[in-house]
């Protein structure tokens, strides 16, 4: 194979010296912070993964809520490894939700969505409501009695939001309540929908980065090292990370594959002890803080208005921080970020001991 | 015997060290993906188990279609009442056969091709014999396999 | 005489039972020995990945190295040997 022939078929035809350069020219930070930016790639290598992963299951798997269930049985008990895919992309998905969760909350306290990044930040949310929802589509296409349940809850829980939640649950549902119909427009939603917008927005999302460079955190704008090539240090460090990573999505994939519940029965009754996903989990444990009537109102939506306004909140965070929009310290909103860490940690941490 | 210069450099010592890591790591996670979605590609079973009742009490000189992994099987049981299994696959452009009673011959009508009663090819494109399986029973079960193949069936 | 009735209407209710439990599902290979293929290949993919990591600390070391003599950047018009 003849290296140098194959690269000068290229050099004729288009610029490689300017697109090397442009590589070899990105830099990234040096800090004490600066591992915190493994984060956002290795969210990238696991949702890649998870494409993949998700590309191989769909080969096989039958979209109808008569042969959905067992379909997955037979990817898992008849096909050649087809119980690693599916563990693999179930896990996956969970290691997935976990690192954006880490690299949501990182840029938050590092305080990465100060001008001139708020484009970033907004991208970035709306990619972590996507990726629930992947969560959310995916669990459901399982059609098993927990799955089923699950998604009654979150679009009933959807339904409730002021004003917009009929029209929500309406939609996610594809009808009054969860049917076959639901399945069909989930997988919609999971196969073709939402990995086109993530390809779109993750691609935008990165462009910005590119554009602005990475965010130092306030406190480290002095006291930066030299900062390093991202071609080839940072790259063969990504690198090692993304390995580590998938060791260990693989080994949580053979040592405790998922199981399988039994099939889903719309006329059978929510089984025992039910339970969202983890990432729900802060929101149910949320909503039985409430009392179901507080000041002559119903509980549950003073409930959601609530946590609606925290969302809200949270994503127009770059507009509210004026302290550091400016370039200043501005530990309060340090202390709002922990705030929202903690509350969430503690609620997940909670809803599952419970 | 000390060497006063390397063979290879570092640089090229390195790249191929991990150059070839790699492929291998890689290689070996496509063989994974790859199996996965080409599942059984031709892939017939060694043996099919079938209920004795369905189809020891049809009538002489018919035939009945079973499932063979995915392709047609054939349960014959000839005029003078001895049966025979085979595989109901033409042996010229693998199209479905057919048993034509009145003939005593199997037919294919892809390309107007006959079997004999023994799955010989007689006439037309056809150039090799259907594929004729072993039968065996086991208690109420019928048992047709490859020939050759040991039939142990799991103990329920 | 309703005693042996009983005994048996038991046993047939407790059939019938079997058959209403659903068989469990079997996510992971039942058999040992397709169990003990299955952790070796683990095994295998890691020292695949842990061998991946060291040659790349290795390059990584290497890098560095060069770097800190300076003598990373390919000087442009450097001429050929031939």
């Amino acid at each position: 194979m003849n290296c140098q022939r194959l690269k000068g078929w290229f050099e004729e035809r288009y610029d490689i010296e300017a697109l090397g350069a442009l590589v070899r020219s990105k830099t990234v930070p040096s800090h004490r912070f600066d591992a915190w930016y493994f984060a956002g790639g290795l969210t990238l290598f696991l949702f890649v993964f998870q494409f993949i992963t998700g590309m191989a299951l769909a080969l096989y798997y039958v979209p109808h809520a008569e042969h959905a269930h067992k379909s997955i049985i037979d990817i898992v008990t008849k096909l050649n490894m087809g119980w690693l895919f599916r563990s693999l992309h179930h896990w996956g998905a969970q290691l997935a939700i976990l690192v954006l969760f880490i690299h949501v909350f990182s840029t938050l306290l590092l305080k990465a969505y100060r001008k001139p990044r708020e484009l970033v930040w907004f991208t970035g949310f709306i990619m972590l409501a996507i990726s629930i929802f992947f969560g959310l589509s995916g669990y459901f296409l399982l059609w098993d009695e927990r799955a089923f349940a699950a998604v009654r809850v979150a679009t009933g829980g959807a339904g409730n939001l002021p004003l917009v939640g009929w029209l929500i649950k309406g939609f996610l549902r594809g009808g009054l309540d969860v049917t076959g119909e639901t399945l069909t427009r989930f997988y919609a939603f999971h196969v073709a929908i939402l990995p086109l917008v993530t390809i779109a927005i993750t691609g935008f999302h990165i462009l910005l980065v590119q554009l602005h460079g990475i965010s130092v955190p306030l406190s480290q704008e002095k006291r930066q090292g030299k900062p390093e090539p991202f071609f080839p240090n940072i790259f063969y460090r990504d690198l090692i990370v993304w390995l580590v990573c998938l060791g260990v999505v693989v080994t949580l994939a053979v040592v405790f594959p998922p199981e399988i519940g039994r099939k889903a029965d719309p006329l059978a009754p929510a089984p025992e002890n039910i339970k969202p996903e983890w990432y729900f989990l802060f929101l149910f444990q949320t909503l039985k803080l409430f009392p179901g009537e507080m000041l002559g109102m119903n509980g549950e939506t003073i409930a959601i208005v609530i946590i609606s306004a925290a969302i809200l909140f949270f994503f127009l965070i770059p507009f509210f921080d004026r302290r550091s929009a400016s370039g200043h310290r501005s530990p309060l909103f340090t202390w709002i970020g922990i705030f929202y860490l903690v509350y969430f940690t503690a609620m997940t941490i909670i809803g599952f001991l419970t | 015997m000390k060497l006063d210069y390397s063979v290879v450099t570092r640089r090229a010592f390195l790249n191929t060290l991990f150059g070839g890591w790699v492929l291998a790591v890689t290689s070996g996670i496509l063989y994974a993906l790859i199996r996965f979605i080409f599942p059984t590609l031709g892939k017939e079973p060694d043996f099919v188990v079938l209920k004795k009742a369905d189809f020891e009490g049809i009538p002489a000189n018919s035939v009945k279609p079973f499932a063979w992994g995915g392709k047609l099987g054939l349960y014959f049981k000839k005029q003078d009442g001895t049966v025979q299994a085979l595989k109901g696959v033409c042996t010229h452009m693998d199209c479905n056969i057919s048993y034509k009673p009145d003939e005593k011959k199997f037919y294919c009508a892809c390309h107007e091709g006959w079997f004999d009663e023994n799955g010989r090819n007689i006439k037309g494109p056809p150039p090799k014999p259907l594929e004729v399986f072993d039968i065996t029973t086991e208690g109420d079960k019928l048992i047709i396999a490859k020939r050759g193949v040991k039939v142990e069936l799991p103990k329920a | 005489m309703s005693h042996p009735v009983l005994v048996v209407l038991f046993f047939l209710i407790q059939a019938t039972a079997l058959f209403a439990e659903e068989p469990k599902v079997e996510v992971f290979a039942a058999a040992p020995y397709d169990r003990h293929i299955i952790y070796q290949a683990l095994v295998f993919f890691w020292v695949g990945i842990i061998g991946l990591i060291i040659i790349i600390t290795m390059k990584l070391r290497e890098i560095k190295r060069i770097q800190n003599m300076g003598i990373d950047k390919e000087e442009k018009d450097a001429p050929f040997l031939d």
